[in-house]
């Protein structure tokens, strides 16, 4: 029900973000704007790949999918694709990040951990975001009731993690800022369970 | 009757708590101690010796001055420093009449009278102009000690002096939004388990509505209070930042609500979605600000003011303040989820 070329202009609209990024700060970025940018350009591209609509929000899609399909199944189904979506695409913009930016702000196998970070936070986006593209695809409001009610409720995500990658590029090491992935991690769990609990009340007539 | 009780109950206690902010005065302390830089006589002696000034706050050093004592003190080790003017009620000048070497360069400074008690001053004065030998001692002078003889008073807190009135305020403004998007909470999850009548959600709404006015107004009372103590109305701190963006959050619960046209609908996604917001909030105000250092209060651990600067005179203004605020708010909530009933039934009605 998704077609590649929407897949493809993500991919797209990721690097010439990161390559934005790369004009804008002069070829080379201290760590404090490496982390900035890299954080805001993987939230935006999270945004732009939920912004898109599901086929079947469609009334009679939906009708047709409740009488087959398990309403939860369903949208840990949508929660899987935006996973596997954002896993890739995390991945594409750290290494878009690497390859424009450079490795400066890393020690040691800092750019791992940071890596890791990126997922998490791409599998956490990914369990609220499906949820809230649902309810403002539900409601009729389009992109705009995204923003509106999906940026202020992904800020402790993003607080997390714009945290945990300042510590990683400061040097500290990993096991005393590890916390804040099991952090996210919770949140990624909590967010699935709740989504899981309440996706029927949302999709049903 | 029930009603009638509790209006006139939090109305009495926010009564009393009023009083309490406006009539109560603010206990003595010790603003600074500096050097004029000028040198001076201190009476029956010859050696002159360096004049420092003594700033209280709300201190009565002219009832009877030839008790006010003024003491350095570092660990166990205490001075005893000579009066030489007592100027008014809260400005005294004394002689730095310590010997050249000295166990340490940064001293308190302790000031005790029969009328103010013993007042502190933690690292109050850093002798630049002595060398350090740790091993020197002296005999400790003999203090004399007086309990404070002061009427009902809020204790004195070195930067936040008289705006330690706001604590009646801002704090019970946060418990009262907690309250209140409780209520919301809960009433979401029985609107969804009661999906044939929208009483419930109605209730959800009114009390993010009223929550949200209390919200409001603990960002505003929160921001005069970080203007007079940090000094701007703003910084960029966890707890503020984990405020704001959970007033945003019930705020996009209303926009959800005005974006659906379809009644039930709107009854079901905004309850879902205030079930998101009310997880996000407990995450933002009182997960998150333990895991990060912070300005606000109860820095290291607890988010709200720590138990040790609460003493008993604040106690005694601050649980009827929390209680008062609350049962005001609870009192709004009826009256606006009334309004909102009736608005629902002529509705039906036409």
């Amino acid at each position: 029900m998704r077609n590649k070329h929407g897949i493809a202009g993500l991919a797209v609209f990721a690097i010439a973000a990161v390559y934005t990024c790369y004009q804008a700060t002069g070829m080379h970025a201290e760590r404090e704007s490496w982390n900035a940018l890299a954080w805001v350009v993987l939230l935006f591209t999270a945004f732009n790949a939920v912004s898109k609509p599901w086929a079947d929000d469609a009334s009679n899609m939906r009708s047709f999918l409740l009488h087959t399909v398990k309403p939860q199944d369903w949208l840990l189904a949508r929660i899987l694709y935006y996973s596997l979506m954002l896993l890739g695409l995390g991945a594409l913009i750290f290494a878009a990040f690497l390859l424009f930016l450079g490795m400066d702000p890393f020690t040691g196998s800092g750019a791992l951990f940071f890596f890791l970070g990126i997922e998490a936070t791409a599998l956490a986006l990914a369990s609220l975001l499906a949820m809230i593209q649902a309810l403002a695809a539900r409601a009729g409001g389009g992109f705009s009731l995204i923003a509106v009610l999906g940026l202020p409720l992904i800020i402790p995500i993003i607080l997390v993690s714009t945290r945990y990658g300042m510590d990683i590029m400061k040097g500290i090491a990993f096991g005393d800022t590890a916390h804040h992935l099991l952090f996210l991690a919770t949140l990624t769990g909590g967010f699935t369970a709740l989504g899981y609990i309440l996706f029927p009340y949302l999709w049903r007539d | 009757m029930i009603q009638r009780s509790w209006k006139i109950g939090g109305l009495a206690l926010l009564g009393y708590v009023l009083c309490m902010i406006f009539f109560v005065p603010l206990g003595p302390g010790l603003l600074e101690f500096t050097s004029t830089g000028s040198a001076g006589h201190v009476q029956d002696q010859d050696r002159k010796v360096t004049v420092y000034a003594l700033t209280g706050f709300g201190t009565h050093w002219t009832e009877s001055p030839d008790q006010l004592t003024v003491v350095l003190r570092h660990g166990t080790q205490l001075a005893s420093l000579p009066l030489i003017e007592t100027l008014d009620a809260t400005h005294v000048l004394v002689g730095m009449d310590l010997p050249y070497t000295v166990p340490s360069k940064s001293w308190d400074v302790l000031v005790t009278h029969p009328v103010d008690g013993t007042l502190l001053l933690e690292n109050g004065v850093f002798l630049q102009d002595r060398f350090i030998d740790e091993q020197t001692k002296w005999a400790n002078p003999e203090i004399a000690e007086y309990p404070a003889e002061l009427p009902f008073h809020f204790p004195y807190q070195p930067q936040i002096l008289e705006t330690i009135r706001n604590l009646m305020l801002h704090v019970p403004m946060w418990f009262t939004m907690f309250l209140l998007m409780g209520i919301s909470f809960v009433a979401s999850i029985r609107q969804l388990s009661t999906a044939h009548d929208l009483h419930q959600d109605t209730k959800a709404e009114a009390s993010v509505q009223i929550g949200l006015l209390f919200g409001a107004l603990g960002l505003v009372t929160g921001s005069l209070w970080a203007r007079y103590t940090w000094g701007a109305w703003w910084v960029d701190d966890p707890q503020l930042n984990g405020a704001l963006v959970t007033v945003l959050v019930y705020a996009g619960y209303l926009v959800l609500r005005a974006t659906i046209q379809n009644i039930r609908l709107r009854a079901r996604l905004s309850s879902v979605y205030n079930l998101f917001a009310f997880v996000i909030l407990i995450i933002l105000l009182m997960v998150l600000p333990r895991f990060s250092e912070s300005l606000h209060p109860g820095k290291g651990g607890n988010p709200g003011f720590n138990s040790y600067d609460l003493d008993s005179s604040l106690r005694a203004v601050f649980y009827p303040a929390v209680l008062g605020w609350m049962m005001l708010g609870t009192w709004m909530y009826h009256v606006r989820l009334k309004a909102s009933s009736i608005e629902r039934k002529l509705r039906q009605l036409q």
